[in-house]
């Protein structure tokens, strides 16, 4: 050993470094934050009509899926009450629009594939097919589809238990409609509508909602989603009255826009929230100028007031989307399925970790039907358990198409 | 007509001979017995009767038929074209080709594509695109005979069906892979924009684009009978419809033949969706719709008969569009089926003539 | 094949069907993890399903000849008569009592499969008399006309019988006694009752008399017609027979979807029966299971398993792939897929 090493001053310094290190290394672990656990991994089974009739609502909520997927990876998942981070996926599946096969899927994904939540699907049937399938097996199942029936048992009208959905009913838009009419002075309504489900829907609802705000339905009638011939003009003209109502969906709602815009005057044309998509004015030009429709907030989300919650939720969303899908702009459906998948990842949130899969599910179940002030594409949403709907009918707005795109129509416009 | 009392020890086959040496007819209630142009007549009397009558509850005059008539030939023309189609792949091959609708849905789609590409303006550039859609069809149409039905001539006339239906589902979800399920938009014909132009002749109302489409359907119609008619090839493929085996015997490459057939059927597809994209929005799944319409009039004029084919979807075109026009909604998509029961009732051995099967 | 020898090859099917069953039943979801998620109960329900359709559809279109382009029409008003006569009840008066008994269903089942036939019969007596192309077509019509009437709630909205586009949702679960044949597992042993009854029933017709007058009958009617066969009859009994076994699948089919749905019985369902016959076999009661259980298989096959190689591509490809795979066995196999040897492979060979 060389002299060097000998002596006081380096003893101590030596004790001291020695000491130091002891000091923090029996320290460090109580005053640094606690290393991120990392929980089991959350699956979201998610079912929607990419093909078959239901592709043009299918496809953009599918692409909102992938899109919230990248989100998640790209923060490593969600967090749980307990600081716990759990790695979310969501297993993508197409049900071609058809009810047995959404079936089959939602039992495929609840039992083999064992997912935590299901969200699904695009249109009613299939989703009325799960209905019975996740009540049976105890999965939460958030729809994207409007009828009444997927979250309220129509003999007993209370709310089933496991399904939720985010998407606003035609009984809301028909009385956005109504509202608006009124307001323009317009009593005496044609109502031509699709002959599909939701166009029929629109027609009841419009039947439904309309008298109570003294409107009158002069005429209604359906037409082939098919067709290019529209004889109802005639009988519009006919009729004496001062609007004309649609209920159906692009391409539909385009080629009866433009029969009825060249032959009907003046008339007023006013269309059903289906219409709110960028398709109808793609394929419907001209004769979409002008024409009305009660749209969720997501399709005019930089018109609205800066202090709107709204807003800002539904910018990122398009600009997002926008990246993903190569420069599409961003429809109703897109905004469903963002918002039936933001409810399955809430209600996750309120799952403490370690739970077995039957527990998880009840405690999504809860956490979903517990969300109260969430800031949505269509509006702010309120859960409970006597509404599994959560949409504030006053969150519809009134919209307009203005040199090619959709412009907000306040109520002081509505003349 | 006398009474034959039939003890039970005569044996069946007696009676067989028996009813046919009585006269043919004898034996059927009298329904039965008026011929078959009869009944015919008598279902339409009551069709049209049924119309009336509907209509006067509306209130309809003769100004508001004929709009309704004139929108009738308009589709009606489209039906008879793609109607057309199965007609002649019919007679050729035996076939029934559930994969027109996708000949009829790849016209527009091409078109619009090839549109885009040539710069989307302007009728040069939407004549070429729609001529290279044809061929391209009609390539494809051949290609689909020439691969999957041609080597399984030898199977039953069921299977080559199922084949074509494994050939329509595909070539959907190739449009619908390349497409998207998004519409897309042809411009009319006559004003080359999306907005076409509105005419009225006589108090009835249409789009210039019918012009077109009437126009198309009868060039189309003479081409074909000028074709059948006056070329060789044309006359060796009639050969082939009314005796394969003889048409072989004098040197007719049949199996070529066939597969000509199956691309004039493209042609006569990819033209009928073509000329009435611009009225309508062309989508990936507009194949099925316009097939089931075109294969009914096919079938309502008696499948193997060309000048059939175009009565069958011209009737139909009209009488859904009158139905349509009288009816309460919801049921509008059962009249074709309805009336198709009846014709068919009113001459169970079918509507032609030689007994083709 | 001799006369007997049926019984013991249907006898083991059925050992091998409640050997699944019992597997199913003990291990939940294990045959389904040993196939790498292939073979779940869902899947081997829906084959049996199946397998009773077209056990009468084989008979009709195999054997008699007689094409058949509305089959899941018949099976639609089995499923939608179940669902009526049990979520409904009440709006048709039924009391209470009878409507919640274990045994009404059953009743309904059967008196549905009787009605079905019943019309089956008057209506196959009128359009039977066509021939070919014509009677797919009449069929076709038939089955539209029957879809179109129960999507528009029969033309009677107020009553709301069928539930419109959206159908009935909450169909009760099959119960014997106070026992509910439920879950999955359990319902499975009900369906493959069905299936394989009828299957026997199918093949008692074949190897009887009126199998063997069913033959002539497709051979040539008018020779059929001169030896004694009552053509007309014979054609109008076994439509009718289709119709009773369809009507019974489908009721069977309301029970274990809980939700009926009117697409669900359209032009394109009717389609995919007679692709499910021809695939499998149509001349023969054994190509009813094989071709369901192929059909089946392949869609569940592309779902779950294109997805997993070609991620990005999702939902599009399947219709090709499916498509693609169609005509390649209807090329190869024309003769469906029972027919164990690749006898008509494709002909290279000029004809």
């Amino acid at each position: 050993m060389s002299g060097l090493w000998r002596g006081r001053p380096w003893r101590a310094a030596l004790c001291l470094g020695v000491a130091a290190v002891l000091v923090g290394v029996l320290v460090y672990p109580l005053v640094a934050a606690p290393a991120a656990r990392v929980g089991a991994p959350y699956r979201i089974g998610f079912i929607a009509s990419v093909t078959g009739p239901g592709a043009s609502l299918g496809t953009p909520e599918r692409d909102v899926a992938r899109l919230v997927q990248e989100r998640l990876n790209r923060e490593g998942g969600i967090a749980g009450p307990d600081g716990v981070r759990h790695e979310v996926q969501i297993l993508i599946q197409d049900d071609q629009s058809r009810a047995d096969v959404a079936a089959s899927l939602a039992r495929r994904l609840i039992e083999q594939e064992q997912v935590h939540v299901l969200v699904g699907t695009t249109l009613s049937g299939p989703s009325l097919a799960i209905v019975p399938i996740a009540t049976e097996l105890r999965t939460p199942n958030i729809s994207m589809a409007s009828a009444r029936a997927i979250i309220e048992d129509p003999q007993t009208k209370r709310m089933r238990t496991w399904i939720f959905k985010p998407v606003p009913e035609n009984l809301h838009s028909a009385a956005k409609q109504a509202e608006y009419l009124k307001a323009a002075g317009i009593d005496r309504v044609c109502h031509l509508y699709e002959n599909t489900a939701y166009g029929q829907d629109t027609f009841a609802s419009a039947k439904q909602e309309f008298p109570k705000l003294g409107i009158r339905i002069l005429y209604g009638d359906s037409f082939d989603r098919f067709a290019t011939e529209f004889p109802q003009v005639t009988r519009v003209r006919a009729s004496g009255c001062q609007a004309v109502v649609i209920g159906s969906i692009p391409p539909a709602a385009a080629v009866i826009n433009v029969a009825v815009a060249g032959r009907v005057g003046p008339r007023k044309i006013v269309h059903g929230h289906g219409a709110c998509s960028p398709d109808l004015i793609r394929t419907a030009g001209q004769a979409a100028e002008g024409t009305v429709m009660p749209c969720g907030k997501i399709l005019v989300a930089d018109q609205l007031p800066a202090n709107d919650p709204v807003r800002r939720v539904n910018l990122q969303l398009i600009e997002e989307y926008s990246r993903l899908t190569g420069g599409q702009p961003i429809s109703t459906f897109a905004g469903h399925a963002y918002d039936a998948l933001q409810w399955a990842l809430l209600g996750l949130q309120a799952v403490p970790d370690g739970q077995p899969l039957a527990r998880v599910r009840e405690l999504a179940r809860d956490g979903i039907e517990r969300i109260r002030n969430y800031v949505g594409t269509h509006g702010v949403m309120n859960l409970s358990p006597e509404d599994h709907l959560g949409f504030d009918p006053k969150d519809f707005v009134i919209v307009t198409v203005q040199g090619g795109r959709f412009v907000l129509l306040p109520p002081q416009r509505w003349k | 007509m006398t009474t034959r009392v039939r003890s039970a020890a005569e044996p069946a086959t007696t009676e067989v001979a028996a009813r046919t040496a009585r006269g043919p007819r004898e034996h059927l209630p009298a329904a039965r017995r008026a011929g078959p142009r009869a009944r015919l007549g008598g279902v339409a009397a009551f069709v049209l009767l049924g119309l009336w009558l509907l209509g006067r509850r509306l209130g309809y005059g003769p100004g508001e038929y004929l709009q309704l008539l004139v929108d009738g030939t308009v589709t009606g023309a489209v039906y008879a074209l793609v109607a057309v189609g199965f007609a002649v792949v019919y007679r050729v091959t035996g076939v029934i080709n559930f994969a027109q609708g996708a000949f009829v849905m790849l016209g527009p789609m091409l078109t619009v594509s090839f549109f885009r590409a040539l710069g989307g303006a302007g009728a040069v550039a939407l004549a070429t695109a729609a001529l290279a859609a044809v061929a391209i069809t009609a390539g494809l149409a051949m290609a689909v005979h020439r691969f999957t039905l041609h080597p399984a001539r030898g199977a039953s006339a069921l299977t080559r069906i199922i084949i074509t239906v494994g050939v329509y589902i595909s070539l959907q979800g190739l449009a619908l892979r390349i497409w998207g399920p998004r519409p897309y938009v042809l411009p009319a014909f006559t004003t080359l924009q999306m907005a076409d132009r509105l005419l009225e002749v006589g108090g009835v109302v249409l789009q210039a684009q019918s012009l077109w489409v009437w126009g198309t359907g009868v060039v189309a119609v003479l081409a074909l009978a000028g074709f059948f008619e006056g070329t060789v090839v044309g006359k060796a493929m009639r050969a082939c419809a009314v005796n394969r085996t003889a048409a072989r015997l004098m040197g007719i490459p049949v199996d070529r033949m066939a597969t000509l057939a199956f691309g004039l059927a493209g042609v006569l597809g990819a033209v009928a969706g073509i000329v009435l994209a611009p009225s309508t929005r062309p989508t990936y799944d507009m194949g099925l719709d316009l097939g089931l319409k075109g294969f009914v009039a096919a079938i309502a004029g008696g499948l193997v008969s060309v000048p059939g084919a175009v009565a069958g979807g011209l009737v139909l075109g009209v009488l859904e569009s009158l139905w349509a026009g009288v009816t309460v909604a919801g049921f509008k998509d059962l009249f074709a089926f309805v009336m198709l029961i009846l014709l068919l009732l009113s001459r169970p051995q079918g509507w032609l003539e030689a007994g083709h099967e | 094949m001799r006369q007997g020898s049926w019984g013991f090859r249907w006898l083991a099917a059925a050992a091998a069907v409640a050997a699944v069953g019992v597997w199913d039943l003990v291990q939940p979801g294990g045959l389904a993890r040993l196939s790498g998620g292939l073979f779940t109960s869902d899947l081997l329900i829906r084959t049996g399903l199946f397998t009773v359709v077209l056990v009468g559809l084989n008979l009709l279109m195999g054997y008699a000849g007689q094409a058949s382009l509305g089959q899941a029409a018949f099976y639609g008003m089995g499923a939608f008569a179940s669902a009526i006569f049990t979520v409904r009840a009440r709006v048709l008066g039924i009391p209470p009592a009878v409507a919640e008994a274990w045994w009404w269903p059953w009743v309904v089942m059967v008196l549905a499969a009787l009605a079905v036939g019943a019309f089956a019969l008057v209506v196959g007596l009128a359009i039977l008399r066509l021939r070919g192309h014509y009677l797919a077509m009449a069929t076709l019509g038939l089955g539209v006309i029957v879809y179109i009437v129960l999507r528009e709630n029969l033309g009677m909205p107020h009553l709301n019988l069928t539930g419109g586009f959206d159908g009935i949702v909450g169909v009760p679960r099959l119960r014997v006694g106070g026992v509910q044949l439920w879950p999955v597992q359990v319902y499975f042993f009900v369906v493959w009752a069905a299936a394989l009854a009828s299957m026997a029933l199918g093949l008692n017709v074949v190897h009887s008399p009126v199998g063997r007058a069913l033959r002539a009958l497709h051979g040539s009617e008018l020779a059929a017609e001169s030896v004694g066969v009552d053509v007309g009859s014979l054609k109008a009994k076994i439509f009718a027979l289709s119709a009773a076994l369809a009507s019974v699948a489908g009721s069977l089919y309301a029970h274990f979807q809980a939700a009926v749905v009117p697409d669900t019985f359209g032009f394109v369902p009717s389609l995919e029966l007679v692709v499910m016959s021809a695939v499998g076999g149509m001349s023969s009661i054994w190509g009813a299971p094989l071709g369901a259980l192929t059909v089946l298989l392949l869609e569940q096959l592309l779902r779950t398993h294109v997805l997993g190689l070609v991620p990005a591509v999702s939902g599009e490809l399947e219709p090709v792939v499916f498509g693609a795979m169609l005509v390649v066995i209807m090329m190869y196999w024309p003769g469906g897929l029972v027919s164990s040897r690749r006898t008509q492979a494709p002909v290279w060979t000029s004809r």
